[in-house]
């Protein structure tokens, strides 16, 4: 049985796709669905997105949102979804960089910046990879 | 002579205006194809977050979220017009900014019949150089001016706004962000509105969820990860700026329309024109011509 993966953002549907076994970023680590899996509703961090679909492997990068897993349909509704081929190490050493430089003086501003720097952590371990 | 020689220069003349708003009709024409396919595949976003939402409310957790909740006191308040960046578009900037500057004078306390009271502190901020240059008229200074967005608002610049508004709200800088734009209903009916954005009266919108809650009648058991209450923590500021994207797309979606509707209305006037100089300009050449004839037929019969 195959599952359907399904990526919005607010500006259009990025893909939409049927896949065997799909990989996502949770807020706490890597997140597995088959076929058949309970229905779950969960929040995104960032890091790679695979879908397998027999030998082939797509892989995104998202940041941030939400996934919803409902009737073999894995829906992730995310701010950013780009292929991971297109992120190389200059965009995620400047990501990181721009990161670093953000403001920390109020409580606020360091969470948003531990935000940041997550998001670019991720996107560097990606390039890496890649 | 010289009356047939300025009619046909004015016709000409016409005709390349009439060559011009013909082509910017069919511009609009194309860019609102543009902006209405961006405005639905966003819808795309916006229904399945609103399907979220209800899912999370029927499992039971208590929606609170400081962006919910009004503040005691309201003494700031954002105002946020939307208006284009080029003219020629009929009525569609002059109607959003009546009824901005209405409210403008409520919140100012410039009206005294007010249906509000007057607030203490009134910001103003303006999308699009045709409300900027309009305001600037007025004497009203804007404290943040955009016009980077034209038929295109794109989420990455719209989120940037959003999340300054979020953050003014929550550290209390502002009390309330209103926003006045063209809302878009259908391809015939789009209207000038006037809407609170935060505090979120509520997730979603309202006539999204009752169209698409008779469709989803099933009930399943959700596993939240971590939580309903964490997810909904994160829903709630996406939910805003998703509402702040659609009111950005609206515009761009609204702006074409005036102007596909503006410039139809010009082209068709100058048709008319054409042919009623026309008309002149065949009967002034006809009445030269007897004119003429007349003169040679008097001279011949004056050699007889």
């Amino acid at each position: 049985m195959e599952i359907k993966c399904i990526v919005v953002t607010p500006e259009k549907v990025v893909l939409e796709k049927s896949a065997e076994f799909v990989s996502l970023p949770l807020y706490d680590g890597d997140y597995g669905i088959a076929s058949n899996h309970t229905p779950v509703i969960g929040r995104l961090g960032a890091g790679e997105l695979r879908i397998k679909n027999g030998e082939k492997t797509d892989s995104y990068y998202v940041s941030g949102g939400f996934v919803e897993v409902l009737n073999n349909t894995v829906t992730l509704m995310t701010s950013r979804a780009i292929p991971t081929s297109q992120i190389t190490k200059e965009i995620a050493e400047k990501a990181f960089a721009d990161a670093s430089a953000r403001p920390a003086s109020t409580l606020e501003e360091v969470e948003l910046r531990n935000a940041a720097l997550t998001d670019a952590r991720a996107m560097k371990r990606i390039a890496e990879k890649a | 002579m010289a009356k047939t020689k300025t009619l046909n220069k004015r016709r000409q003349s016409i005709r390349s205006i009439r060559k011009i708003t013909r082509t910017m009709e069919l511009i609009s024409t194309a860019c609102y194809r543009g902006a209405m396919d961006r405005a639905m595949s966003a819808m795309a976003y916006t229904d399945r977050l609103t399907n979220m939402v209800r899912n999370l409310a029927s499992s039971g957790a208590e929606v609170s979220h400081p962006l919910l909740v009004p503040h005691a006191e309201t003494k700031t308040v954002q105002l946020l017009v939307l208006t284009s960046n080029r003219g020629l578009c009929g009525g569609y900037n002059g109607g959003i900014l009546r009824r901005a500057v209405r409210r403008w004078n409520e919140m100012t306390g410039k009206v005294t019949d007010a249906a509000e009271q007057k607030v203490e502190n009134a910001l103003l901020d303006v999308a699009g150089k045709r409300g900027i240059s309009y305001f600037n008229f007025r004497k009203v200074k804007p404290t943040e001016t955009y016009t980077q967005f034209e038929d295109k608002p794109s989420w990455d610049e719209v989120e940037v706004i959003a999340n300054r508004y979020l953050e003014e709200y929550l550290t209390g800088k502002i009390d309330r962000l209103e926003i006045v734009y063209t809302k878009f209903y259908s391809m015939s009916k789009q209207a000038v509105v006037h809407e609170t954005l935060l505090p979120l009266t509520e997730l979603g919108s309202d006539d999204d969820a009752k169209k698409s809650g008779t469709d989803n009648n099933f009930s399943a058991e959700y596993d939240f990860l971590p939580s309903a209450e964490s997810i909904l923590k994160e829903i709630v500021p996406a939910s805003f700026k998703t509402k702040l994207f659609k009111c950005f797309l609206d515009a761009a979606v609204c702006e074409q329309i005036a102007r596909m509707v503006a410039m139809k209305a010009a082209t068709e006037n100058a048709d008319a024109m054409i042919q009623t100089l026309t008309m002149a300009v065949n009967r002034s050449r006809q009445s030269q011509i007897t004119g003429e004839l007349t003169e040679l037929i008097g001279g011949v019969e004056a050699l007889k």
